[in-house]
């Protein structure tokens, strides 16, 4: 389905990340946006609230985090395509709800434009280390969508692709870009609503009396319908039947392999194929490979070029698709490799799933940053070139010395030595 | 490839200097570019910067590591930046509110009465546009079209008028 | 089937709005035996957050009735009580007032009064209560009424009458009311035998009607009877009359109001 020439502002502006997913998540068909203002978030609130009620959308201000992700799921199960915005100390407030999120099916979408932590950490500089919240946030067994856009253009056109993946999959998608991504002023370029695929909601169109919302098509997802509709929904967080009931004796005979809970973790699992996005480049011939997501992409470019100018041969794995993990391309890699380098913004997240998939064919370096900031480009060149020489398999995750955390190590961390 | 820093204090346009030179650039004269600004309570005075990176290709890296420019409108901002620019680059700054250290290697150093210049026009708000088109006479990175439109894209629409003035003042001043 | 449900369904009724169009949103489980054979759509989300999930359902489709059963409205629920009522978001509250956390353990919640004699009735016994109760309670109708609810109530379970009409006028009204239920523990949803019927009664017994009382005076305590009745009964534009207004004013004509099913696909 093409978008509604009513939803896409389009044009070629100057704009930053944040304000792009605004644009991107109406040109997508966002009706409903729930949120709570949060720094380096707010601009792509901002933007959504000033362009929505000209397509017929709304935004509202809630009261707070809890109330914005609660009123999203609501809005969701009325028929809209929804979406919330936040960052770190916003999201974390989040968690509970997502897991009803993933329990009730409901399609909808996050934007975390990730600071630096932990706790109120740095509001107003970047981090990456919300990765592993994003997929184990809640309590129990679920599974999410998660992406890592790179710059403005992306973070137009991955809100849309994270509302079409919600639609698809009825699962949480969250947008995981961070602070650098989102005040980061490049042209971006919003096309003519007929070049815009966006997902169309799976209505069940059957019997009335015959439908059952949680009943799976091929494909594990289930058709949804809209509340008030005369279908006498029953929607539970409670582990539930097909038809919606609370299931009361999980162990009664017959009635345990119906949990759920199986089926929200397969659908993405199964189709994990389908999902996920990668960027592979120079992967062919590599000694080498440096994995890594977001603004840290765009970073380790000049440190793989420094590494090449070395003459050593490096090739790029950008995760677009961050959850699910590309467990198999990891796996096929690390047969072929001698080595993983990850640079990320924090200390250590996307590293040991790396390491995991690796099954300890190949040696994985991390090279870490504690966020408010990039990192050198040529630590990374510097952790690539030592990753290809070193000839021991080390069984470990091998943290790389940062000229940072020299500077930490050596001017204050005197208890580590 | 060409990093641009610009460096001041909040209120004086640091932020929308790099949007516009960013924007002309990249949507008029069709090269890539990023622009990334110092965010913070640094935006709402005090100590301000904002970086450009221009390129043929699409820019990846996206920050300042040696500037090419620097357009430095405040004694803090040159201090903090002046160490960051090439020996071959080229330094603007407000002769008023800028005294600058003896020049190192080959750098061309410009000093520019740009909120003088400003002044004279009513408003010394105008004082980085006039900035702005000292910047696209010396340095021609971007073209005085494409700077035009997008400065007349980035004010407000009764504004536009006065900011075009301040440019043009600014760009004659490095002819004569 | 359980005296409140009951009442609901009569109120509903009364009221004359579809069936189909209402919602319910609870925080409580609710077994779906009763709820099930209602003819309405029942969510049952995470605690506390029944009001903030009602109202995405009501600004997605502004053509439900959107109706929440809450327990923890005054704990959990708080924020949303005190910004749905400031908002006026057009939604049904009804909070079922037993006291007590009595489902996990007979915990005190906080309307619970303070101890003495008779207000032992009140408390659970177990649980962080092992030691009774000394927080001051909160006076539900009267904290809605201050945070700008439009239609506040309050009855025992035994009011069937009185809590049916209630429910009906509660329907029609258009902006945030709140209902208090004042029913014993936790087992209300099932068959009434095992309800705690003296507890029961003793609500009933020691409440008094007082229609249009100023919600100041409402306060429970363990000395005084209950006082019972509506309370609350004013206009007010709801949120999507005032959200419509304000952004027709500034935008015109490019401006595509709530309503109806303009905002749906």
């Amino acid at each position: 389905m093409k978008a509604n020439p009513r939803d896409v502002n389009s044009g070629t502006y100057y704009m930053d990340g944040d304000v792009a997913s605004g644009y991107g998540a109406l040109a997508a068909g966002c009706r409903f946006i729930g949120g709570y203002p949060i720094t380096p978030s707010t601009e792509a609130a901002e933007t959504f609230a000033r362009i929505a009620p000209k397509a017929g959308a709304v935004f509202i201000q809630m009261e707070d985090e809890l109330a914005s992700i609660a009123s999203v799921m609501g809005a969701s199960w009325s028929g809209v395509k929804t979406m919330t915005i936040t960052s770190g100390p916003g999201y974390s407030l989040m968690m509970e709800a997502i897991g009803l999120g993933a329990m009730i099916e409901a399609p909808f979408v996050i934007l975390n434009i990730q600071r630096g932590g932990p706790s109120t950490g740095v509001p107003t500089k970047t981090g990456q280390a919300d990765m592993m919240q994003s997929r184990w946030g809640s309590h129990g067994d679920y599974e999410v969508i998660a992406i890592s856009p790179d710059s403005p253009q992306e973070l137009f056109d991955y809100t849309i692709k994270a509302f079409n993946l919600s639609e698809k999959y009825r699962c949480p998608v969250m947008i995981m870009a961070d602070e650098c991504v989102g005040h980061m002023s490049e042209k971006v370029v919003i096309p003519p609503a007929e070049e815009i695929e966006i997902e169309p909601r799976r209505f069940y169109d059957g019997p009335k009396e015959k439908y059952l919302p949680f009943k799976p098509d091929q494909d594990l997802v289930p058709k949804m319908v809209k509340a008030g509709d005369g279908y006498n929904l029953y929607i539970t967080g409670l582990v539930h039947d097909e038809k919606g009931y609370p299931i009361k004796n999980q162990m009664e005979k017959g009635k345990r392999q119906k949990l759920p809970t199986r089926r929200l973790v397969d659908k993405i699992r199964l189709n994990a194929d389908k999902i996920i996005e990668l960027n592979e480049e120079g992967l062919d011939d590599a000694d080498v490979v440096v994995v890594s997501y977001g603004i840290s992409y765009r970073v380790a470019v000049r440190g793989i070029e420094k590494a090449r100018e070395k003459g050593i041969k490096v090739g790029s794995l950008r995760l677009i698709t961050v959850w699910p993990f590309p467990d198999k391309k990891i796996n096929e890699l690390a047969s072929k490799v001698k080595a993983f380098v990850v640079p990320e913004i924090n200390y250590g997240q996307i590293v040991f799933e790396v390491e995991r998939c690796s099954h300890g064919q190949a040696n994985v370096v991390l090279v870490p940053h504690g966020g408010a900031g990039v990192h050198n480009p040529d630590d990374i060149a510097e952790a690539i070139e030592y990753a290809v020489k070193e000839k021991k398999k080390i069984r470990k995750v091998i943290e790389w010395k940062t000229r940072l955390e020299k500077f930490v190590f050596e001017g204050g961390c005197k208890l580590n030595k | 490839m060409a990093e641009i820093r610009f460096a001041g204090y909040g209120g004086q346009g640091i932020i929308r200097s790099g949007i516009i030179v960013g924007k002309g650039a990249s949507i008029y004269d069709n090269k890539f570019s990023t622009m990334n600004q110092a965010f913070g309570p640094e935006a709402r005075g005090g100590a301000c910067s904002s970086q450009v990176l221009l390129s043929d290709t699409k820019v990846l890296y996206p920050y300042v590591t040696v500037s090419d420019v620097l357009v430095a409108m405040s004694q803090e901002g040159y201090d903090m930046f002046e160490p960051e620019l090439s020996d071959k680059g080229t330094l603007l700054i407000d002769e008023d509110l800028v005294k600058s250290k003896p020049i190192r290697g080959k750098i061309k150093s410009f000093s520019i009465p740009s909120t003088r210049l400003a002044e004279e026009l009513g408003n010394r708000v105008f004082a980085n546009v006039v900035m702005l088109g000292f910047f696209t006479a010396a340095t021609k990175l971007v073209s005085k079209e494409g700077m035009e439109k997008a400065v007349a894209d980035s004010v407000p629409e009764r504004f536009i008028k006065l900011n075009l003035k301040a440019f043009q003042k600014g760009y004659d001043y490095y002819k004569e | 089937m359980n005296p409140i449900i009951t009442a609901f369904a009569n109120g509903i009724k009364k009221s004359g709005v579809e069936l189909s169009n209402i919602v319910v949103v609870s925080d409580i489980p609710f077994e779906p035996e009763i709820i099930k054979d209602l003819g309405v759509d029942f969510f049952h989300v995470t605690r506390g957050r029944a009001i903030a999930f009602g109202t995405g359902l009501k600004l997605g489709n502004p053509d439900l009735k959107v109706v929440a059963f809450i327990g923890d409205l005054m704990t959990l629920g708080g924020n949303h009580l005190v910004h749905s009522g400031r908002r006026n978001m057009e939604m049904l509250v009804i909070c079922v007032n037993n006291f007590v956390y009595k489902e996990i353990a007979e915990t005190p919640a906080p309307s619970v009064s303070s101890p003495s004699e008779t207000g032992k009735k009140f408390h659970g016994t177990g649980g962080f209560s092992a030691f009774s109760t000394f927080e001051k309670p909160f006076n539900a109708p009267h904290l809605a009424n201050s945070c700008g609810a439009v239609f506040t109530a309050r009855w025992t379970a035994m009011h069937t009458n009185e809590l049916t009409n209630s429910i009906a006028n509660a329907l029609l009204k258009r902006g945030f009311s709140v209902i208090e239920v004042l029913s014993p523990g936790p087992n209300f949803y099932k068959d009434i035998n095992q309800i705690d019927s003296e507890l029961l009664d003793f609500y009933y017994k020691n409440s008094v009607t007082k229609n249009n009382e100023d919600t100041r005076n409402v306060e429970i305590t363990s000395e005084e009877k209950i006082i019972t009745g509506e309370f609350t009964d004013k206009e007010k534009s709801p949120f999507i009359d005032t959200y419509n207004a304000q952004l027709g004013k500034i935008l015109g004509d490019k401006f595509i109001p709530l309503g109806g099913h303009s905002g749906r696909d």
